[in-house]
């Protein structure tokens, strides 16, 4: 009696166990790849962990590429400040002339003398660090300037996560709808440089743009307001790509004003 | 053992329970965690590099439908104003016609260096035509394709025009962030080259041009409804000008009041319920408000001038801009929709007509005749006043309208020696002549 009685209290206790793990081990099944569809796979095209190609690869921006890409490119706005001349050969020393005996011949007339040799100067010490003729130049680095009528922008992708990789296209077709959107007309006229306006907002699957939100203010209520507008004037934007499987994707969008 | 079966239940729901919030908060944690990217802006936009290889034509030998396909899709594109297309003389001997012939490599290096590339194939038989067409991102080879779609059709020109015009249209808004092509869109007209002067309709390109009035009159100034399927235009058929406004679905006229006196240059609200009109129904020409069917009609100006050519703000349906020459010659005016807010929009030199909005309902294009010289196609900002002159040099340029991308005008000019249709892009480049025959004027382009 008593010992059935602890048998049942056992089998109790057992099931119950075992009913929990195996719901759990299911809902794991279940819930990781559900959690894996949703977003950019992991180990994606274009994911890894390396992948120079990206700067490269901006579609949209005609730059002149860099007439060399030396591997060790050192970043100054000059090709490089001192360049290294070849040694200049040493004139070769004339035979020295025979000194004539006295009497024998008439004194010539003194040989004008040459001016003194100016003392060659002394090539100046290069400073540390100083760059290599020819080796300077812009950078490659995930920024690429843009210089139009005067105003001066740039942009980053690099850091833009496997969506900005994948489909480059239509980040740059974001730009491009937004950038023809911004009305600078509409920024007072007495402003002429304004530091950088960061709005964030979210791209639904329709292309919607909703959740605008100013990230840092340029401290220029006409230029947030215009950049504000810019956005607001672009939505809705084309839907995401249809292959793209998340629901939305965030973005960080950055307006530099300079007349 | 009811107890039992009870205290069993419940000892097994409450884990259970905590299980599925285990898991649903992992799912919430990783749906949260969306895809992002960063992208910002100077103060330029640049073009895309297209490249555009023939489509290669399989199926019957000697088709001329490939050969139109290919000439319609590259002009569509090259019109568009958003790419810079890469000539055809530098692309690589074969082009692909599916993505497995791709060799990226080919397209990216120089001379063609090209961002993408549009390609694909036009089977054509006797009586269908099958046109596969891809579009791809050169530069990132291993990510999926911009574009991929099957077009079919019955096989005539005019299906393979149409089907061409979609691509173009599909290729335009996907990469100009949503922005509508206007490969599809039509032109209304007035042309006199059957003798009278009568309302034509062609598609954007010039081709395809159809009469659709029959009145033997005078018949002027075309305006399309917004969603394409009426137009309306002023009409000497009953010996005054009057509007008559005509349902392209049923092909016939559509009720609408006839008023005494001069009746002209009807505008469609937005929403296409409301039109605005100019009328001198009471003996002056002013501006009035009815809804399209001319019932609830009100009066919006009422001064001892003439105002006419009204046009509502496409965007907001909140503004009218109009023509009155209250002030001493014609002049752009603006006011609320209920004829509040009188203002004068251009400097009040010279003479200025016919305004009309751009889509984003920011931009208005008139003529103006601005030193007595001749009449030429302006651009202004309407938040600053601001004026952009777009031609210059050409004999007279008048009536401009907005396409329905913001990026082009239409407009009449008399710089080949008789009034004709052009187009040009929104800067003043591009310029396309599309009408030849006879004189042709007042154009209007369709609202998509």
């Amino acid at each position: 009696m008593k010992e059935s009685k602890i048998q049942e209290n056992l089998k109790r206790p057992l099931v119950v166990s075992a009913g929990i793990h195996s719901a759990l081990l299911a809902a794991l099944l279940i819930s990781v790849p559900a959690a894996h569809y949703r977003g950019e796979a992991w180990g994606g095209p274009g994911g890894s962990a390396i992948n120079v190609s990206v700067v490269r690869n901006l579609p949209g921006i005609p730059l002149p590429r860099p007439e060399v890409v030396t591997a060790s490119r050192r970043a100054t706005e000059s090709k490089g400040l001192h360049r290294s001349e070849p040694k200049t050969p040493e004139p070769p020393a004339k035979a020295a002339v025979e000194i004539p005996r006295f009497g024998q011949q008439p004194p010539t007339r003194p040989a004008r003398r040459s001016p003194p040799a100016r003392p060659e100067p002394e090539p100046e010490p290069e400073p540390p660090g100083a760059i290599p003729y020819g080796e300077g130049g812009p950078p490659a680095l995930p920024y690429t300037p843009i210089q139009m009528g005067g105003a001066e922008g740039g942009m980053s992708f690099g850091s833009g996560g496997a969506f900005g990789l994948r489909y480059s296209w239509y980040v740059e077709s974001v730009r491009r709808r937004v950038s023809s959107n911004w009305l600078i007309s509409t920024i007072d006229p007495y402003v002429r440089y304004a530091p950088r306006v960061v709005i964030t907002f979210e791209i639904l699957r329709d292309g919607t743009i909703v959740n605008i939100q100013m990230l840092r203010s340029s401290g220029v209520a006409s230029v947030d307001r215009s950049a504000m507008r810019a956005l607001q004037e672009s939505s809705p934007l084309d839907r995401l790509p249809t292959d793209y499987a998340g629901e939305k994707v965030q973005v960080e969008f950055w307006f530099d004003f300079q007349r | 053992m009811k107890l039992k079966g009870n205290r069993l239940g419940s000892s097994l729901t409450l884990p259970t329970v905590a299980l599925l919030l285990l898991s649903s908060t992992a799912l919430w944690a990783v749906r949260t965690q969306e895809d992002w990217f960063r992208t910002g802006t100077g103060m330029g936009v640049e073009k895309f590099r297209l490249a555009v290889p023939d489509f290669r034509v399989v199926g019957l030998q000697f088709n001329p439908l490939g050969e139109t396909f290919n000439r319609v899709l590259w002009a569509d594109l090259e019109y568009s104003g958003v790419f810079d297309l890469v000539s055809k003389s530098f692309y690589p001997l074969v082009p692909p016609a599916a993505p497995e012939e791709l060799r990226p490599q080919e397209w990216v290096a120089e001379p063609v260096n090209t961002h993408l590339v549009v390609f694909g194939y036009v089977n054509a038989s006797s009586t269908t035509v099958a046109i596969g067409a891809w579009v791809y991102d050169v530069r990132n080879p291993r990510s999926p394709p911009v574009l991929a779609k099957v077009y079919r059709g019955d096989a005539s020109e005019g299906t393979v025009r149409q089907l061409a015009h979609q691509l173009a249209d599909e290729i335009v808004s996907r990469l100009s962030g949503g922005l509508p092509g206007i490969a599809q869109s039509r032109i209304a007209f007035v042309s006199n080259r059957t003798g009278s002067k009568e309302i034509w309709l062609m598609d954007y390109d010039g081709h395809n041009q159809v009469r659709l009035t029959y009145h033997n009159s005078i018949s002027l100034a075309p305006r399309w409804s917004p969603d394409g399927t009426r137009v309306a235009f002023t009409t000497y058929a009953q010996g005054k000008p009057d509007i008559q406004i005509h349902s392209l679905v049923t092909n016939r006229r559509v009720a609408f009041p006839t008023y005494p006196n001069t009746t002209t240059t009807l505008a469609w609200s937005p929403d296409g319920r409301q039109v605005a009109f100019s009328s001198s129904l009471t003996g002056n020409q002013e501006i009035y408000v009815s809804n399209s069917d001319g019932s609830n009609l009100r009066r919006l100006t009422d001064l001892p001038s003439v105002d006419i050519s009204p046009a509502w703000n496409p965007r907001t349906g909140q503004q009218i801009a109009f023509v009155s020459d209250r002030g001493g010659a014609p002049q752009i005016y603006l006011m609320d929709a209920d004829g509040a807010n009188v203002e004068r929009l251009t400097s009040g030199e010279g003479y200025a007509t016919s305004p009309a909005w751009s889509p984003n309902g920011q931009m208005i294009a008139f003529a103006w005749q601005k030193d007595l010289s001749s009449f030429d196609v302006y651009v202004l900002d309407v938040a600053t006043r601001r004026t952009v002159q777009l031609t210059y040099n050409g004999g007279r340029n008048e009536q401009p309208v907005w396409a329905p991308d913001g990026r082009h005008l239409v407009f009449q000019s008399n710089r080949s020696g008789r009034d004709q249709i052009w187009t040009m892009l929104a800067d003043g480049t591009q310029l396309r002549q599309l009408t030849l025959d006879g004189s042709n004027s007042a154009p209007q382009w369709s609202w998509r």
